[in-house]
This record gives structure tokens, C-alpha cells and sequence, in this order.
């Protein structure tokens, strides 16, 4: 299928076209055949008031939960959701049940890519059922094409682990990826502590827990080399020492979910579980700094740490839920609250160059004759999220049943493309 | 006003001044009824009322049950120590088990703070809170305020202290919300690490030192060490809590004035309280449990009051 994109705003930073207006024209094969103002013959033409076209976007933290958890979502069901998202990546978390943790677990994963528009790229685990406590073949599993190391949700709290798989890494300039959390100080806590947990009677989940652990790891570093990335950054003072230690010229990198950037504990009033996540939702402080994070550069990513979780997993007591929220489909509304003036070319970074480079992925052109790995959007349409357009398995998100502003209209990628069809 | 401004009672925090008003006078007229020689009015006739407690509980249940019968409503009770969750039934479906035998009130006391909350957004029947997890107990501190309100008359620059593990107390935070509505002034004193970090921010005083609260207090609301709801170790011996945390006599008398003193029971006779002071005239904790039947009346009537088809 050829595809025209009609009068669509380039964003492409570098490029010649960066910012311009043109049609940009897609040949059957998924190569960019065009970039003017002509307007060549396809099959399908999109065009939109506010048409806008970037490199495709690219989730680094995302759960499939399969294998395991199928009920919850599926390889399928997750491919959708990032296709309609605007994801032409995503990197999946290892915390499947087996966890990803040898070369076959990761070929399973990138199993589906050759006939998918959307390309799946595995974390392996760093140690066996991410217990944190026996290493698992890492060289091996790099070799079968992960992407980076990590024990996805849960954090490593074995210093030991941590600095030995830091040194193992360096082989290849590996990726260690790690969600800074003490579990000693989080235990049994099922939301941030503060005002609002104490007015609901909840155990809270300290920031101090998030903070202690990215002290300890940049400590680590510092000590044995080699690249850490933090994950679901939470809190003002975290990001304070990751900024720090970035000014060193240490190799730190971090990203921040979506929803951690919109929401603060103080939605959780009514028990609400699909606010339930880890790290939690922090308090109005820690979301306007990373408010302030995202616009100085500070934090380099936005991820979605799309978590499905079935029915049976959320409509609990709030302290019986489970943790996780939605983040494929309602990624591009949410960010787009936190724009702020920002140049939204700026924005699209954080989730399409900058997560490349730390991984050390090739950056897609948009240029005559390069393949064409496209996301193409609408910041002004709105769309409702609902049963119909909700692609994943699970409902999980306090956004569904919302009039969402900020539309995925397609991606192209891998000679393929899918476009929202829903309004 | 006849009606309170909510349709449960999950908490202190949700009443207003005029709901606390109309809940101590309605039980004003029931305590005098159940002094009667005929104890019983048919108020809540045709009222069925379930009592679902996932947490063992005898004088809260008694309570509310002697409550229910004295307004003549027919009772059916439930109890499970163990969660549902952990039969393999959600809470929802036991409660919707319930409801489709056609029950118009639930009384629950659940361990998961916010499970009278979640109940109340999928079901209609009326609900009231007896207990969830360390959140709330809505009726103690009622009936905490109603016993004080009792003994002093007036909320107006008194001064009460809430005694020990606040951490995983519903009881200190209701009386908490409920106190400071009121108009008393609440200091909160225990071990630092039975303290909520943020406790501050609602208003309290913060005290590590008991004899320092049982001076500036007219009020001492002694709680009970909940060593069943602690998950892990707050600190190191019952023994030494009770050698610095635990009332006896002698404490009481170096005060320069008398103080009135609570205790929502069951007492660890000799760890918080020593027997001579929970025995001592000092002690109004059996009238607490007095008016705890009349608080409850009071609430089931009001409840009850506001039902559509009442």
C-alpha cells in the first residue's frame, strides 16, 4: 500500500525538512519515495488540519506479560496497542512468567517482528526469575539480540549483584537498566507516603526509598564503570543526584513514566486502583520537578511502563491490587498536557532519539530513499478512549471513558503501517 | 436537621459539625431508651442488616448488634477471620452474595483500609464502617466524642491525647478527625516509629514523652498495642513499651489536676494501662462502652432514616 501524507509538518531535527510543511509519499516497499510538494498518487492519503510526521516512536519500558500472563495481555494484543499508540519500538520488560532470562526467551519475544509494523526488542533479566540473586547468561542472551539488562519491575537489591553485573557488562558497553527502590523501606507500602496516605490510612512508600537506591547505584558506578540507566523516576530529590552525576560526566540516564508527570497522590482520595502504581504517583513538589526535569533536559526519556492488569488483579480492596497502569494508548494525550511552550519537536524527543541513542540503536531519517519508520500524528484532534479503541487486554487506566486531545493517526515501519480507524 | 449529609458512614473525616450534632442528640434520646425498663422501639422494623466482619471482633459486633435489635431490625452475621480474597471469593462477590437476600444495611469490618470505600461504589445498600485496616472506625471515635462530650460538656479548648500506636490505629485517626471537627485540641504521643510521618499535617501535636502528654492532656485516649496488624518490628519488647509507654497510678497522681481517662478496649491490662488506673475513678472507659450502643442506634436510625423507600 503506497501512502501520501498530505501537507504533513516534518519533525526531524538535523534534517533539511525539519519543521517544514510537505507531502511526504511512502512507495508499496515502505521507502520514502518523496519529500515536496508534489502530491504523487496512493493508495491511501492521510491529511489532518495539524498534520506532523516524526521517526517512529519508541517505548523503552513496556509489559507484554507474555509468556505467563496472557490473560492480561499477549504479544498480539500489546503489538496492537503500540501500533495504535504511535510505538513502531517497544522494549519489554523481562518480568514474564518464565522471565526472560536465556537466548530462546528472548527469540520468543522477537518472534512476531517480521510481520509486525511494530518491532519488539527484549530486556533480559540480570538475574534468575529477577530475583536478584543468581546471575543469568547475559552474554548469551545479548548475543540473541537484547537490548539492555535489567530486572524490569523489580529493582536489584543485591549491591553485590549490581556492581559485578555493572563490571560484566562492559564487554559490549552494555546497558544496565535499574528502577531505583528500597524494598526494605517500601515493604507492604501501596502508595506514596505523605499527607495523602496518611489521611487514607495507607502504608506508604517512602521517596527516600527511590533516593537512598540512586545514591547507592551512582556510588557503584562511580566505582565500577560501565553505563546505568534509571528507571520510573519518581521524585525531585532522585533526580537532583542523577543530574549531578550527569554533570560529572558520570554515564547516567534516566526516564520518567507519563503518568508519574500528570498525576499526584492526591487523585488516590477515593481508593481508586488504577492510580495503583510503582513507583506510586508522588505529591504536587516531585511532579513539578520533573515537570522542570523534562523542560532543562534533564531526564532524557518518557516511557510509557505500560502495565496491564485483568479485572480480577484491580477491582480489590486497594491494598489487595495489584500495581500497574495502561501507558501505550494514552501516552501521546498525556505528554502532550506537559508541553508547556516546549517545541513539540523537543517533546517527540524523549521518545524517539534519545531512548535510540542510550541504546545505541540507529537513528531513522526522514529523507528520499531511507525506509520509512514514521509516526504520524494530530495534537489537536481529539478521540475518545473507550472499550472500542482500547486495544490492550486490560482496562487499567483512569483514562479510559475520556475525551482524549492529541491523536496517533498511524505508524509506518518494516514495509508496513496501521492507522487508527477509530474516532 | 433530621438527615446526615452522607448515605454511609465510612468515616470521620466525610461528617460534618451538624452531623455530629444530630448523631449525639438522636443518641442522647436511645441512651434514655435503653435505661427503660422496655428497652426496645420499632424503628428499624423490616430493616435487615448484615454484620460482615473479616476481622475477629467481639465488642464492636456485640455492640452493633445489640444496636440493630434494640431498633427491632433483623440481623443476620457474618464472619470470617480470614480476608475472602484468601477463600478464593472477592469481597465483592461475598457482599453481593449477601445483598441478593435482600439486606438493606451492611456493617463491615474489613483489614483493607478503603474496603468500605470500594464497597460503596459497587453496591447500593447503606454502609457503615466498623473498622477498616489502620484507616478508619467511625462509631468508636463517635462514641470516644460522645463520652467525652458526656464528662465535659463542651469540646471548646479541651485538650485531649491519643496514646500509642497511632501508626496502625483506625481509632486515633478517626477520633483525630472527629475531635479536631469539634473544636478539641488533639496531641498524639507514642514510640516515634508507631507515628505516622505526616501526622503533623493534620493538625495534632506530637509528643514522645507519655508524661509530658498526660500533662498537658485533660483527656488521655489510651490505644492498644496492635501487635497483629504490625508486619514488621516497630520496636523491641512489650516489656519495655509498658516500662515507658504504659499509664499506672503513680504517674497520675504527680499531675497537679485530674484527667480523664479512655481506652477503645480490649485493654492489655499491664502494658498501656495499668489495672489501677483502668479500674480507678479516673477511668470512663465502661461508659464508653455504654454509649457505644446508643452512638450506634443512632447511626443505624439515621441511616436507616434516609433510605429512599423509608
Amino acid at each position: 500500500m503506497s501512502i501520501l501524507l498530505k501537507s504533513a509538518k516534518i519533525l526531524s531535527p538535523g534534517s533539511p525538512h525539519h519543521n517544514q510543511k510537505l507531502n511526504v509519499f511512502i512507495s508499496d516497499s515502505g521507502v520514502i519515495k518523496s519529500i515536496g510538494s508534489t502530491e504523487p498518487k496512493a493508495t491511501k492519503v492521510i491529511e489532518s488540519k495539524n498534520l506532523m510526521v516524526s521517526m517512529g516512536w519508541f517505548d523503552m519500558r513496556a509489559n507484554f506479560n507474555d509468556p505467563g500472563y496472557e490473560h492480561k495481555e499477549d504479544l498480539n494484543s500489546g503489538l496492537k496497542a503500540a501500533a495504535a499508540g504511535g510505538f513502531t519500538s517497544v522494549v519489554l520488560l523481562p518480568n514474564t512468567n518464565p522471565c526472560i532470562e536465556t537466548k530462546n526467551d528472548v527469540g520468543y519475544l522477537m518472534s512476531k517482528n517480521q510481520n509486525s509494523v511494530t518491532q519488539i526488542y527484549p530486556l533480559g533479566a540480570v538475574t534468575k526469575g529477577c530475583k536478584g540473586e543468581d546471575f543469568t547468561e547475559i552474554l548469551d542472551m545479548h548475543a540473541a539480540g537484547a537490548v539492555a539488562f535489567t530486572d524490569g519491575e523489580n529493582p536489584i537489591w543485591n549491591t553485590d549483584i549490581l556492581l559485578k553485573t555493572l563490571q560484566y557488562l562492559q564487554k559490549f558497553d552494555g546497558l544496565l537498566m535499574n528502577r531505583p527502590e528500597d524494598t526494605y523501606l517500601t515493604a507492604f507500602g501501596t502508595m506514596n507516603e505523605g499527607i495523602t496516605s496518611t489521611l487514607l490510612g495507607l502504608k506508604g512508600m517512602p521517596g527516600l526509598a527511590e533516593e537512598i537506591m540512586v545514591n547507592r547505584d551512582i556510588e557503584l558506578l562511580k566505582y565500577a564503570g560501565g553505563r546505568i540507566h534509571f528507571s520510573n523516576i519518581s521524585t525531585a530529590h532522585a533526580l537532583r543526584q542523577i543530574v549531578k552525576a550527569k554533570k560529572k560526566g558520570l554515564n547516567v540516564t534516566c526516564d520518567v513514566a507519563a503518568h508519574n508527570l500528570i498525576f499526584d497522590d492526591s487523585v488516590l482520595s477515593d481508593y481508586d486502583t488504577n492510580y495503583k502504581v510503582n513507583p506510586p504517583l508522588r505529591n504536587k513538589r516531585d511532579v513539578a520537578a520533573l515537570e522542570k526535569g523534562l523542560n532543562s533536559m534533564n531526564i532524557d526519556v518518557i516511557v510509557t511502563a505500560h502495565s496491564p492488569q485483568d479485572e480480577e488483579s484491580k477491582k480489590l480492596e486497594f491494598d489487595h491490587a495489584d500495581f500497574g497502569m495502561l501507558g501505550l494508548q494514552t501516552f501521546f494525550p498525556t505528554v502532550l498536557q506537559k508541553l508547556n511552550g516546549m517545541d513539540i519537536s523537543t517533546l517527540v524527543e524523549k521518545f524517539t532519539t534519545n531512548p535510540r541513542k542510550i541504546l545505541k540503536f540507529p537513528i531513522p531519517k526522514i529523507a528520499e530513499g531511507e525506509h520509512a519508520d514514521l509516526t504520524i500524528f494530530d495534537p489537536d484532534v481529539s478521540w475518545k478512549y473507550d472499550a472500542k479503541s482500547n486495544y490492550s487486554k486490560s482496562s487499567n487506566s483512569p483514562m479510559l471513558g475520556q475525551t482524549l486531545t492529541g491523536k496517533v493517526l498511524g505508524v509506518v515501519n518494516n514495509g508496513k503501517s496501521h492507522f487508527n480507524s477509530f474516532v | 436537621m433530621t438527615q446526615l449529609s452522607v448515605p454511609h458512614l465510612l468515616g470521620t473525616q466525610d461528617l460534618t459539625l451538624d452531623d455530629f450534632n444530630l448523631i449525639f442528640e438522636t443518641a442522647d434520646n436511645f441512651k434514655e431508651i435503653i435505661n427503660r425498663p422496655i428497652k426496645k422501639v420499632p424503628s428499624l422494623r423490616d430493616i435487615t442488616i448484615a454484620n460482615i466482619f473479616f476481622e475477629n471482633s467481639t465488642r464492636t459486633r456485640i455492640s452493633f448488634e445489640l444496636a440493630e435489635k434494640r431498633l427491632s431490625a433483623d440481623t443476620i452475621n457474618f464472619s470470617s477471620s480470614q480476608s475472602s480474597v484468601k477463600k478464593g471469593e472477592t469481597l465483592l462477590d461475598t457482599v453481593n452474595n449477601i445483598l441478593a437476600m435482600k439486606v438493606d444495611m451492611i456493617v463491615m469490618r474489613h483489614a483493607s483500609p478503603g474496603a468500605p470505600h470500594f464497597l460503596s461504589k459497587h453496591i447500593d445498600a447503606n454502609i457503615i464502617n466498623a473498622g477498616d485496616g489502620t484507616h478508619e472506625h467511625p462509631t468508636q471515635a463517635l462514641l470516644d466524642s460522645y463520652s467525652i462530650r458526656g464528662k465535659h460538656n463542651s469540646f471548646e479548648g479541651l485538650k485531649v491525647a491519643i496514646i500509642g500506636d497511632i501508626l496502625h490505629s483506625r481509632v486515633a485517626l478517626s477520633n483525630i478527625f472527629a475531635l479536631k471537627r469539634l473544636g478539641a485540641e488533639v496531641m498524639v504521643c507514642g514510640p516515634n516509629t508507631l507515628l505516622p510521618k505526616f501526622i503533623g499535617s493534620l493538625g495534632v501535636k506530637v509528643e514522645l514523652d507519655v508524661f509530658k502528654a498526660l500533662q498537658w492532656c485533660d483527656v488521655a485516649n489510651v490505644l492498644r498495642i496492635q501487635l497483629e496488624r504490625q508486619q514488621i518490628k516497630y520496636f523491641p519488647s512489650l516489656r519495655e513499651y509498658s516500662l515507658y509507654y504504659g499509664i499506672n497510678k503513680s504517674m497520675l497522681d504527680r499531675l497537679d489536676k485530674e484527667i480523664t481517662i479512655m481506652h477503645p478496649g480490649p485493654i492489655n491490662r499491664g502494658v498501656e494501662l495499668n489495672s489501677d488506673v483502668a479500674d480507678s475513678e479516673h477511668s470512663i472507659i465502661l461508659d464508653q462502652v455504654e454509649n457505644g450502643v446508643a452512638i450506634r442506634m443512632a447511626v443505624l436510625y439515621l441511616l436507616a432514616g434516609a433510605r429512599p423507600e423509608a
